[in-house]
């Protein structure tokens, strides 16, 4: 269970990783250029990513409860 | 097939919003105007930097104001038009400004009819040695802003700072919308809870909460990245933000006030409790308290709503399909924890 769940905490960092260095190592310049179209990109980018993980852990229940299911059989 | 459509339905609005939220083009904006400083007497060359701006087409019907207030303006003498995003003004610049003060602001006005009227707001400043109130609102009459143009296109409004970012009103905007419509309906079911002590109603709370506070905490991020990049910082410390970081505090409180409880009983109906209470602050906490002091963000104390001005016909049609497309993602979502809580608690009981 403890496992499981710093598993669930290292993917979790592991996909934010370079999303968030990604983020905060762009230099404003480029964020800024072509009318600040990239910080568009940036905020669709996180909501997809949210979504995402959300996903994961949602997948990781259902797993869980697919073995409950298995061991009861 | 009969119960999906709302999900079709979601998808394709997301689609819709996805689509014409970015391809749609700005309208003509100036972004740039230098020298920033004009001198009161004297001719000067202005160098002017435009954005999605057609310069050069019907360049002979290129017109160039500063102006201030409703009724002073000053045209340029010539208009010379480099390419399509730069344009050369040179204004005769009158002895006297129509001010009582040494400095003023001016609002930089183009207009062509290929991209219509666009704005540069306190875009020059002039400066003029004496003061003469009276002869400056005479000389600054002389040249009245008459018949402008609008583009014909369907576009977005152009807004200095904002600049391509106002599509971000289409996916961090709905995200708080949504979460509103989807809380309501938590708050529905708890009430329901209390009323009727059905399992089910406590578990739909839990899942609609659930996505709430996703689509609560997506909000703030994507706020936060289009903060970095208009104000400068990805947290300003300011108030809407500060307010919207404790009620996104106070729901994920519900969800450590579930873990702590054995009893499913109990669990559900202090839980269904303190929802209403999450909700009755959630209301402050993100659009009154904010409205009463000074925020840097739109529609709070100090600043105006976004809807007012910047918020046209145009983005209407993407802005509404936008908040109800994010709405049916997360109650599909919500639908899918619900799914997986009912199962967890068939087992359970087995």
């Amino acid at each position: 269970m403890l496992i499981a769940k710093k598993k669930a905490l290292s993917t979790l960092s592991l996909l934010l990783l370079p999303f968030t260095l990604l983020l905060a190592q762009q230099d404003t310049d480029f964020m800024r250029s072509m009318g600040k179209m990239y910080v568009v990109v940036a905020v669709i980018l996180a909501i997809f990513i949210g979504i995402i993980i959300y996903l994961i852990r949602l997948d990781r229940k259902l797993t869980k409860l697919e073995d409950q299911i298995k061991n009861h059989e | 097939m009969k119960n999906y459509w709302w999900k079709f339905l979601g998808v394709l609005l997301l689609i819709y919003t996805f689509v014409f939220g970015l391809l749609t083009p700005l309208k003509t904006g100036i972004t740039a105007a230098s020298p920033y400083s004009l001198q009161a007497g004297q001719t000067q060359v202005v160098t002017v930097q435009g954005y999605n701006s057609f310069f050069t087409k019907e360049k002979e019907k290129l017109r160039a104001w500063l102006k201030t207030g409703s009724e002073f303006a000053l045209a340029a003498s010539q208009i010379e038009a480099v390419d399509d995003r730069t344009v050369k003004l040179t204004f005769h610049v009158p002895a006297h400004l129509p001010t009582d003060s040494k400095v003023k602001d001016f609002t930089l006005l183009i207009d062509s009819p290929a991209d219509g009227a666009s704005i540069l707001p306190g875009g020059l400043s002039i400066k003029q040695d004496s003061v003469n109130e009276a002869a400056g609102k005479a000389l600054w009459t002389a040249s009245p802003i008459s018949q402008l143009h609008e583009k014909e296109a369907i576009t977005f409004p152009f807004r200095n700072i904002l600049g391509e970012t106002i599509r971000n009103t289409y996916y961090h905007v709905p995200m708080w919308m949504a979460m509103f419509i989807i809380l309501i309906g938590a708050v529905v079911f708890s009430i329901k809870y209390l009323i009727n002590p059905d399992a089910d109603y406590d578990r739909k709370a839990m899942a609609l909460t659930n996505v709430g506070l996703l689509l609560g905490i997506l909000g703030l991020i994507t706020g936060a990245i289009w903060a970095k990049n208009t104000w400068g910082k990805y947290w300003s410390w300011d108030v809407k933000q500060n307010m919207t970081a404790i009620a996104l505090l106070i729901y994920s409180a519900y969800f450590v006030l579930r873990a702590s409880f054995e009893d499913p009983e109990k669990k559900a109906r202090i839980s269904a409790v303190f929802n209403i209470f999450a909700f009755a602050s959630i209301v402050p906490l993100i659009y009154i308290i904010p409205k009463l002091t000074d925020s840097l963000h739109p529609g709070a104390g100090g600043n105006i709503a976004f809807g007012s001005q910047d918020l046209d016909n145009t983005m209407r049609m993407i802005f509404y399909p936008a908040i109800i497309g994010w709405a049916l993602l997360g109650l599909w979502i919500g639908e899918v924890i619900l799914r997986t809580a009912r199962i967890r608690e068939r087992i359970l009981d087995a």
